[in-house]
């Protein structure tokens, strides 16, 4: 496990394994209220890396920096060897290819889930990118096929509970066949049944090889969804990054970060 | 460390009051006063109820019915056609034809009749009332004063019969024109109903927005019940109709807002990693076919069978 050494990535030469390399990063939301502090992170095609961190540590603005939705005041990002930024993403055949290639999954799914029909909102994303509407309704009934919800194909979203919302959001990525997966807090709010099947779910896409980056501080399904852990402190800087074992052992570290409390790490 | 209790030192301190086994403030019963709901109950009460009623009309535009079978183009279409009789015929005949003939593809379409009449004439008070009272008075629509309410210069003023001809007219012409908007919305899915407008060449933005507004309100709806349930979770009583819930509401539209600027960041933030680049496009194709042909025809026969009717009838 290294402990905080945020240039240990640093590497003048591309490497085609490194899909996605953020050096240096700082980021404030209105300037004044910071949310990453000279956040270093590499993650390697087929990995499984879970972003740890109390609340507001900076782990959901790190994944929107990843997905190209905000961009950072400080430092840069390059994704699959080309620089992302508001610029670049300007560029209609690069943000074509990098929104097929990282697909995010937001932790509040109603935004998420926003057209008519729960087919409408699946198929939003392949139709944006130029896929023909026959094969978009192929893809749309065979992702609905394998969430196993094929009832669900014309409700409003509004008819959903959470689970099923959840489901459908993750859906509306699946449909697109991303080379990254992004997921924001994936268990949160999930009844149990809900929670194993998404488990599951990322661990069937991992042994696929899809390389997923989850911002999460569930610790108890930590060994199953991740096999690499970058840990952030409550000032918005990476400070531990190793494998689920080694950083479930460093109970010091989980106390020092906020992922559990004085009294359980005692008792554990 | 543990203390004696099982707490941990550095716990939160909790105040004596709180950890007192009394019961809450008023430990008594009904004390026998009661207070209808406020209007701000019975709005947001109302908000749940259009929920209801969605899900409800969205059973029906999925039921097998004449009218769910024809294509949202061709019933954006006819409904035009016949809205457009409805606001030229004269003849109080026709514009009762026109409304039967809504009854009857309301029947058709499988749409619970009871239920069709209520919520069409829910609106027409509404958009009727006020443009309708006046009229009926002899200083608006002179004639026979069948009502005298009161006298100007000896001469009897009041409602005529010139004036309830009149206000009955538009008091149909309004019913069927709604039964008609009703039947359309009613028996065709919002998306389907969407997509049409875009087949009709409403721009593709335009529809996009209406659609996500559509979604929109119902997150927002759900929000409101949701303070609304607990502000009233956190009410003893009845809710007072006083300064506190103008305040409640103050504050309610305040929070709304930011929700709703927070929301539509997200959502914008959601479409645009799906690839949005300003230009949606959707799943949804329509093809004529026969059956619409069909009914298109027979709207146009009807339409002009009434209009014709309405000229012999009412000769200009």
């Amino acid at each position: 496990m290294s402990h905080a050494d945020p240039t240990s990535h640093a590497d003048p030469t591309p490497d085609p394994q490194e899909l996605l390399v953020c050096r240096h990063l700082s980021y404030a939301y209105l300037e004044r209220h910071p949310a990453l502090d000279d956040v270093s992170l590499t993650v390697r095609r087929g990995e499984r890396v879970a972003l740890l961190g109390a609340n507001g540590c900076g782990k959901s603005t790190l994944l929107k920096v990843l997905d190209g939705l905000v961009f950072p005041d400080a430092g840069s990002y390059t994704a699959f060897g080309a620089p992302v930024t508001e610029d670049s993403l300007e560029d209609e055949q690069m943000s074509r290819g990098f929104r097929s290639r990282v697909g995010f999954v937001f932790q509040n799914s109603d935004a998420q889930v926003f057209s008519p029909t729960v087919r409408e909102e699946i198929a939003f994303g392949p139709l944006q990118l130029g896929l023909s509407r026959d094969e978009t309704a192929g893809r749309v009934d065979d992702v609905l096929h394998m969430l196993g919800i094929p009832d669900l194909a014309d409700r409003a979203p509004f008819q959903l509970s959470g689970g099923q919302k959840k489901k459908v959001a993750i859906a509306t990525v699946l449909v697109m066949s991303p080379e990254v997966l992004l997921f924001d807090e994936p268990t949160a709010a999930l009844d149990p049944r809900t929670r194993y099947w998404l488990v599951e779910l990322i661990e069937r896409l991992g042994t696929a090889g899809r390389t997923i980056v989850h911002a999460t501080h569930d610790l108890d399904l930590l060994h199953r969804i991740a096999d690499r852990c970058v840990v952030f402190s409550e000032d918005h800087r990476i400070v531990a990054d190793g494998t689920p074992e080694e950083i479930l052992r460093d109970r010091r570290l989980l106390v020092e970060v906020n992922l559990v409390h004085p009294a359980a790490a005692a008792v554990g | 460390m543990t203390g004696a209790d099982g707490s941990h030192a550095g716990a939160v301190a909790v105040p004596d009051w709180l950890v007192q086994q009394d019961v809450a403030l008023c430990p008594c019963g009904c004390v026998g006063r009661r207070r209808k709901a406020s209007f701000l109950t019975r709005t947001i009460r109302g908000g749940s109820g259009i929920l209801q009623q969605v899900l409800f009309g969205e059973d029906v535009a999925a039921a097998p019915g004449l009218l769910q079978r024809i294509d949202p183009r061709t019933k954006i279409v006819s409904l035009l056609a016949l809205l457009v009789v409805a606001g030229l015929a004269h003849s109080m005949i026709t514009l009762a034809a026109l409304y039967a003939l809504t009854l009857g593809l309301a029947a058709a379409s499988a749409m619970p009749l009871g239920f069709f009449v209520r919520r069409v004439w829910l609106f027409v008070p509404i958009f009727t009332g006020i443009v309708v009272l006046p009229a009926t008075l002899s200083v608006v629509t002179p004639g026979h004063v069948v009502l005298t309410l009161w006298h100007w210069h000896g001469v009897a003023e009041g409602v005529t019969t010139q004036g309830l001809l009149a206000a009955a007219r538009v008091v149909c012409r309004v019913a069927a024109s709604i039964s008609l908007v009703v039947l359309l919305t009613l028996t065709t899915p919002w998306v389907r109903l969407l997509a049409a407008l875009r087949g009709l060449g409403v721009p593709r933005i335009v529809v996009l927005i209406v659609g996500m507004a559509y979604r929109f309100v119902f997150l927002l709806l759900g929000s409101v019940t949701d303070m609304f349930q607990a502000r009233q979770a956190r009410t003893p009583g009845t809710p007072r109709h006083d300064g506190t819930a103008r305040a409640f509401v103050g504050a309610g539209v305040g929070a709304l807002l930011g929700k709703s600027a927070q929301l539509s960041e997200e959502v914008h933030h959601a479409m645009l990693a799906r690839g949005y680049r300003g230009d949606a496009t959707t799943l949804e194709r329509h093809r004529l076919r026969a059956a619409d042909l069909g009914y298109a025809a027979a709207v146009v026969v009807v339409a002009a069978t009434l209009i014709w009717g309405d000229h012999v009838l009412v000769p200009r």
